[in-house]
């Protein structure tokens, strides 16, 4: 497996402290304790806070994960791969849109290494977002949620052949399900559809939780369901012939060669 | 005066100032459920957006953002109305066949529908309407892929690949109709997974093929040239960066502790995200890399963000002051109409005239100003 963005020891620091904030501002209204300044003071406002804070951790990881040492081969690739994935996302079926460029993100996570497929998430999301003139508050989880999509295929064990697609089939399968599940959360707290289904601050956890359930399952399971399945069909079928291609163009264009310059 | 400051000299404005003023009218309307400020904001951003929108097909996003914002009432008055039975109120508007949904989650399917339940259902689906319609609105005045051009320099590769991405997504779907003509010919029908791998195939050889001639046009246009960066100043930019996202950190941890040290949590998450700013913008600051043509930022910008800002700041203004007009007690009362936030709101609306008009497509303009187009 070729590396193209190496984790070093700063954007390791930094990918980890921003999945870590990434992860509260997906799952505050479960993280809220009773009498937190989220749950009395400002409680109408938590929501938009995250919304405003996240933006700026999405670029900070981007800078750090990206800075120096990516050549122009790997940001073609990177754009490219973008380009395909941002393409699908247009041409996909309507709000559940997300499904094809799915697939590349896992691929490409797969074969370039956990960093890229960080970055190749991000990067696919906002230009799919911008392709179809959906920039919106969404943007940035989405772009955090798929970067994790992208370097939890690269953290995949080491397998080949036939294993090595079911694997990525499976996985694609329980990422589709799970991205659904945390990007609900996000709108989860402006989404109050009656008392039943909403999110309470100052609820115990259980209560919330139990209502969260009932939330997903009743709005897009369905959805992410279908996401799920399309995706595992998709690498399923082309999965081995789309990795041999994205190897062979790997090894053309000689990621690990030294550049040396001869005098 | 140079003709940028002037709000009739025609130029596109700056993609950020459209951004920043649609962003002020979705924090006004964040902060009420009344329906005629929403309302008014609603007609303030579709106002604008039909005044200063150019032709680009990003523009039509209005247009697309209004259906998605319909969509998302009618999808909530139905939850609320025919789903939930904690919020349904004494006025009883129809009475549909009851459907008993087991467990203890307190849904329903059917049965009563009130007045109640559905007015506040639409108030509420209206404020994340007029919110969504702000968005919409930047989106088609302010062209967020002009926007990527003011990218700040620590993300130069990310940008680079977007740009790439951008810029080669329609030629691949122009590769996808070649190549399904090309099927066509030999006789094979479309349809189903098997065809979609036989197009998959060599679309993404082609893109794969076109990014190694790509990365080898950039390597001999010079690209990925390093300049030299101090010790001092990676350190400098390290600690900034790493100190703001543990600023961030502590805040977040601040604001969600039920402990009585908490008050610490917002002004600890606001240092954080400025020293985390600073540390990503003088990071990039010393790449040593120029704009080509950079959008100026002039007068009209300004006029236009602080057409942005008024609303925001007359509506939280107006909360503190008579949160009761911005908040209905209940549904059912006819809404009060409050002043303030009105007037901050109409304040919105001129950037329709305080926006420069957008330069005239093909040669229409006067002989004298032929040879200044020309050379720009």
């Amino acid at each position: 497996m070729t590396d193209l963005i190496p984790l070093r020891g700063r954007s390791t620091m930094a990918l980890a402290a921003v999945s870590a904030i990434g992860l509260v501002a997906f799952g505050w209204p479960f993280f809220t304790e009773p009498g937190s300044a989220l749950d009395s003071s400002h409680s109408g406002d938590a929501p938009f806070l995250f919304v405003a804070v996240l933006p700026l951790l999405a670029a900070i990881v981007l800078a750090e994960l990206t800075s120096g040492g990516m050549d122009a081969k790997s940001v073609a690739m990177l754009g490219m791969l973008a380009a395909v994935g941002g393409a699908l996302r247009a041409l996909g079926p309507g709000t559940a849109g997300l499904e094809p460029s799915f697939a590349v993100i896992i691929l490409g996570g797969r074969v370039f290494g956990r960093g890229f497929g960080f970055v190749l998430g991000a990067v696919t999301i906002f230009a799919g977002a911008l392709i179809t003139g959906g920039v919106g508050p969404w943007l940035p989880f989405q772009m955090i949620a798929a970067g994790w999509v992208g370097f939890l295929a690269g953290c995949l064990p080491r397998s080949s052949g036939r294993a090595e697609v079911l694997v990525l089939a499976g996985y694609a399968f329980v990422a589709g399900l799970l991205f659904g599940l945390v990007m609900n959360l996000w709108f989860w707290p402006f989404a109050s559809y009656g008392p039943e289904t909403s999110f309470v601050a100052g609820d115990p956890v259980t209560a919330n939780l139990s209502r969260y359930a009932v939330f997903y399952v009743t709005t897009s399971l369905l959805w992410d369901l279908g996401r799920s399945v399309l995706s595992f069909l998709l690498i399923g079928l082309t999965g081995s012939a789309l990795l041999q291609a994205l190897r062979r163009a790997s090894r053309r264009a000689a990621f690990d060669a030294p550049v040396v310059f001869e005098r | 005066m140079r003709p940028q400051h002037l709000v009739t000299h025609p130029r596109s404005l700056h993609p950020g100032a459209w951004w920043l003023w649609a962003l002020g009218l979705a924090a006004a309307a964040s902060r009420t459920q009344n329906p005629v400020p929403l309302l008014l904001v609603l007609a303030v951003t579709g106002f604008v957006v039909a005044a200063r929108r150019s032709d680009a097909p990003w523009a039509r996003s209005y247009g697309a953002f209004l259906k998605l914002a319909l969509v998302l009432i009618v999808v909530r008055i139905l939850f609320q109305s025919v789903l939930s039975s904690g919020s349904q109120g004494p006025t009883v508007l129809l009475t549909l066949p009851d459907l008993p949904v087991p467990g203890s989650t307190g849904l329903k399917l059917g049965g009563v529908i009130s007045l109640e339940a559905v007015l506040q259902a639409t108030y509420e689906g209206l404020q994340l309407a007029t919110i969504l319609c702000c968005v919409g609105a930047a989106n088609s005045l302010g062209s967020a892929r002009r926007l990527l051009r003011s990218m700040p320099g620590a993300l130069y590769e990310v940008g680079v690949a977007s740009v790439i991405a951008l810029t080669f997504a329609p030629q691949l779907v122009t590769d996808a109709g070649r190549v399904r003509a090309a099927q066509r010919l030999r006789g094979q029908s479309g349809g189903g997974l098997t065809s979609m791998k036989r197009l998959a195939m060599p679309v993404l050889e082609g893109a794969l093929d076109r990014s190694v001639e790509l990365a080898a046009a950039m390597d001999s246009r010079g690209y990925g040239r390093t300049t030299h960066r101090s010790r001092g100043s990676r350190r400098l930019t390290g600690l900034l960066v790493f100190g703001g996202i543990l600023g961030v950190a502590v805040g977040v941890y601040g604001l969600l502790s039920g402990t009585s040290t908490s008050w610490f949590g917002l002004p600890m998450l606001l240092a954080g995200c400025v020293l985390a700013a600073t540390g990503t913008y003088l990071g990039g600051r010393r790449t040593g890399r120029t704009k080509y043509r950079p959008d100026p930022w002039a007068l009209p910008e300004w006029l236009v963000v602080g057409c942005g800002l008024v609303p925001a700041v007359t509506m939280f203004w107006s909360v503190r002051t008579d949160p009761a007009s911005l908040f209905l007690a209940s549904a059912t009362t006819v809404p009060p109409v409050p002043l303030l936030a009105c007037a901050g709101i109409m304040v919105g609306l001129l950037p329709c005239v305080l926006a420069p008009p957008l330069p005239r497509v093909g040669p229409v303009a006067p002989v004298g100003t032929a040879p200044v187009e020309a050379a720009a």
